[in-house]
């Protein structure tokens, strides 16, 4: 007999080991995430994945699933929150969507898009950041950073490489990279990385691929954040069980 | 003067044993010997480590960034730290660091052109009942007053050895103005960690006959635990460090988590700003802590111990070294504890400045030698925590406490207090009162009465539980000190009638600021959001949507947060605006909203572009700059 749980109020089976995140995705169900990656170790940081359970606020990328627990996701409440988590990270680096070659295959506009973000709501902090376009094929562009350390954990779980870390703290604290110069010209980035392919936002773009697509050929243009993602989910269990 | 200063940079790091250079666990450590020795961490030295350990020189220069007390540039010969908690500042810290940098020819936050000194500001140093405080190499020096500041001026320009300075400078007191049943008479060292072996039966007993010698003391070991930690039980112990968790059912996971190796850590990181009471007892207490970690490596299983200081407590190394020897000749540490089969030894592990360390998990992380960022919230510490092994955390005075249950009974402890706080709780008094230190009550002690005894019936507000606790006005001081009411780590700072408590809302915003790691979105951009409003308001430039704003930001933080830090950076903006709402009301001009920017200050740069300086190219006076 397979468990369950409910996730607002509908009946989610699962296996033993998996998170609620894990389990709702399998199940067709999304929860936004921005940090979350199925290939990487959990780090509930952008903490947009969060539910409430028994009352109290878990992130479902890192909570595990149980039998018969109810869980909250989708109440009004926790959709304004996640809205203004998102708002959140637009006002503290600078994101410029109409610009950026990341536009349309955005995480983070995707899921500003998802969750009905009409505006950028708090005050705009225009953090002066330091872009490295110094490698030949890789360009970080720092002003995009979100700091969910998707690269960080690509780099070193999957390419084997640990070329990036964070730096400083709190609200200073920044994408840094290993090399002696600190530049990724002299890192062992390689724009074939998980690394780079992995980020969720335009701060690590491989260089003269921009712009490939045109306006309503783009990724999200096709579809929304939520169908790629549950679809991805999909496919990925199916190679890997 | 400092002959270390001058020590070739490899040959320091030759004298560090090689295994312990090669152990990445130690990075963080060793980073603090460095620092010390050369008041920075050399690129040399950093590139050195990393390439010993095997990791990525990227790792070890996140460690730089991250600690406050650790700095890649050179600092001065002399390092001079302000401490900046409220309670100094109330005592005018600002003013005497002003005064000192002036006389002194460096800027705040500086180094000296000529490299002889730095001064800079820092979070709370736990010397809040003898500010202002201040750390010089490193060093408390407390009671700063006009005088001293003139004499250090001196003596820095002298360029006198800190160990010339007059001794009295560095005294720290101990301040005890009130204490009860628990920590009246201290324990003998050796009483507790024997009675609870004694619990084990008399040994060899006839229940041991028919086993093998070594079989017998293992399991009288066992037994003499097991009823330890129903004594635990009995007491019905919550930690002391906030949270108020039942220690017994944290001992019993660790010891029932399998693992080969089970470990005790001690919190005394104490950041929690207003907070000194683990200073206290690891100064006059030392044992009581020390046999308390004993006796939890004896109920969970454990033969190691480390207990977590903070970098401002230092100065305390040598004489708890000292201890921990005494301790170990006495036959109370070591191998075969009283001549039982208990093996137990403890090791001191500093941090280098960072608050979120006080946080279980980030202590871990920071204990291992990394980045003291919280970690997810699953598997808990008790089933993998330090290595990934089953680890008791507790605060200093809950092993304090354990101490005290083992020699005198759970029952007998569980006596004091109120139903669901048992025992007694030792409470850091400072601000404005006539005698602040620490006072020792039974739990449900009301605030008034704290007032009452330190001198403090004119408060127009407490701060309790520090930043992150409750803060409360004139019409709650019958409120009691429990986890039923008012939980938090034992702290009140006082505020007298003549403060305005907008300064203590605005030195706490950007102490949690300053203090996020900047790990989950809410904290990290909640608290710089929540403090720029609170410089909005300094200016005066406030208006009603801005306190809606702030509210808002604090419950998305309260929900959304990673950690408990995020979850309570809040409390003092929501609490402050519904006790004191004259402090915000007051720095509002309008009930409209006014922008923070200044309009014809932005059109500055277009001005200078087309060379105008003509009055038609400046805005209307009424939309002309505030001051500020």
């Amino acid at each position: 007999m397979s468990s369950s749980f409910f996730l607002d109020g509908k009946a989610i089976p699962f296996k033993e080991g998996q998170t609620v995140l894990q389990a709702a995705m399998s199940a067709g169900h999304y929860i936004p995430h921005l940090c979350w990656r199925p290939e990487l170790e959990p780090h509930s940081s952008c903490r947009l994945c969060t539910v409430i359970i028994s009352g109290k606020p878990f992130s479902s990328c890192t909570q595990p699933a149980m039998e018969g627990q109810n869980v909250e996701c989708d109440t009004p409440e926790l959709k304004a929150m996640r809205r203004a988590v998102t708002q959140l990270l637009f006002v503290e680096g600078n994101h410029y969507c109409p610009s950026c070659e990341e536009s349309g295959g955005c995480k983070l506009q995707a899921t500003a898009y998802y969750l009905g973000m009409q505006d950028n709501h708090f005050p705009h902090q225009f953090p002066v950041r330091v872009r490295d376009s110094s490698h030949p094929l890789v360009n970080l562009d720092r002003d995009r950073c979100i700091r969910c350390e998707t690269c960080v954990r690509a780099s070193r779980e999957l390419d084997g490489k640990n070329v990036f870390a964070i730096h400083g703290r709190g609200i200073r604290s920044k994408l840094a990279v290993n090399s002696p110069t600190g530049l990724l010209k002299d890192s062992g980035i390689s724009p074939e990385d998980m690394a780079v392919k992995l980020c969720p936002t335009g701060a690590l773009t491989v260089k003269r691929v921009g712009f490939e697509f045109p306006i309503g050929q783009r990724i999200f243009d096709q579809e929304s954040i939520a169908t790629l993602e549950l679809r991805e989910y999909a496919n990925q269990e199916a190679v890997h069980g | 003067m400092y002959p270390s200063l001058t020590i070739p940079v490899p040959d320091f790091l030759d004298s560090i044993p090689v295994e312990h250079r090669k152990d990445p666990h130690a990075l963080l450590q060793i980073l603090i010997q460095i620092q010390h020795a050369y008041h920075h961490v050399p690129k040399e030295a950093a590139k050195r480590l990393a390439e010993e350990m095997g990791v990525p020189l990227v790792r070890v220069q996140g460690l730089l960034s991250f600690y406050s007390f650790l700095s890649p540039e050179p600092q001065g010969d002399y390092v001079i730290h302000f401490s900046d908690n409220i309670t100094d500042q109330m005592l005018g810290n600002r003013g005497l660091a002003a005064h000192l940098c002036q006389r002194l020819g460096v800027k705040l936050g500086e180094t000296r052109k000529d490299g002889r000194v730095s001064v800079h500001f820092t979070s709370c140093t736990g010397m809040c009942d003898q500010g202002p405080a201040a750390l010089v190499n490193y060093l408390p020096v407390t009671n700063l007053d006009q005088e001293r500041i003139e004499r250090i001026a001196d003596l820095v320009n002298a360029q006198i050895p800190l160990q010339d300075w007059p001794p009295e400078f560095f005294t720290v007191k101990s301040q005890i103005r009130r204490s009860d049943v628990v920590f009246r008479k201290p324990i003998e060292p050796g009483e507790g960690i024997r009675a609870s072996l004694e619990r084990g039966g008399a040994f060899l007993a006839e229940w041991a006959e028919d086993l093998a010698p070594s079989d017998a003391r293992k399991h009288h070991l066992e037994r003499g635990g097991a009823e330890t930690l129903k004594e635990i039980y009995r007491s019905e112990l919550r930690g002391r460090g906030g949270a108020g968790f039942k220690t017994g059912i944290k001992w019993e996971s660790v010891r029932d988590a399998k693992s080969s190796d089970h470990y005790v850590l001690c919190n005394a990181d104490e950041g929690e700003p207003g907070t000194f009471k683990d200073r206290v007892l690891l100064t006059d207490y030392a044992d009581m802590v020390f046999e308390g970690m004993t006796i939890c490596g004896h109920a969970v299983g454990s033969k190691t111990g480390i207990l977590y200081l903070r970098q401002e407590y230092w100065y305390m190394k040598e004489h708890l070294e000292k201890v921990l020897s005494r301790r170990r000749e006495a036959g109370l540490l070591g191998k075969g504890i009283l001549g039982t089969a208990l093996d137990f030894d403890i090791e001191l592990h500093f941090g280098a400045g960072a608050y979120i360390c006080g946080m279980e998990t980030a202590m871990i992380k920071s204990i291992e030698g990394r980045r003291g960022i919280p970690r997810r919230r699953w598997p808990l510490p008790v089933h993998q925590g330090y290595l990934r092994c089953p680890t008791v955390v507790n605060n200093v005075e809950t092993f304090a406490a354990a101490t005290v249950i083992s020699a005198k009974g759970g029952a007998w402890f569980a006596h004091n207090g109120t139903g669901q706080s048992t025992g007694t709780k030792l409470f850091c008094v400072s601000g404005d009162c006539e005698r602040p230190g620490i006072y020792e009550y039974p739990w449900g002690v009301s605030v008034h009465e704290v007032l009452r005894d330190c001198g403090a019936l004119d408060a127009q507000g407490v701060q309790v539980g520090g930043p992150s606790g409750t803060m409360i006005n004139t019409r709650e001081f019958d409120r009691s000190a429990c986890f039923e009411d008012l939980v938090g780590t034992g702290t009140l700072m006082i505020f007298g009638p003549q403060r305005d408590m907008f300064e203590a809302v605005k030195n706490f915003a950007l102490f949690f600021q300053h203090e996020s790691c900047g790990l989950c979105t809410p904290c990290r951009v909640g608290t710089t959001l929540l403090a720029n409003y609170v410089r909005k308001f300094e200016k005066g430039c406030g208006s009603p949507v801005d306190l809606k704003e702030m509210q808002n930001i604090s419950g998305l933080m309260k929900t959304m947060a990673h950690c408990g830090l995020g979850q309570t950076a809040n409390h003092h903006i929501t609490e402050s605006i519904e006790k004191f709402p004259a402090i915000w009301k007051g720095r509002m001009k309008t009930t409209e909203f006014i922008p923070a920017f200044d309009l014809d200050g932005a059109l500055e740069e277009a001005r200078n572009l087309t060379g105008r300086t003509d009055p038609e190219a400046h805005l209307a006076p009424d939309h002309a700059p505030m001051e500020a």
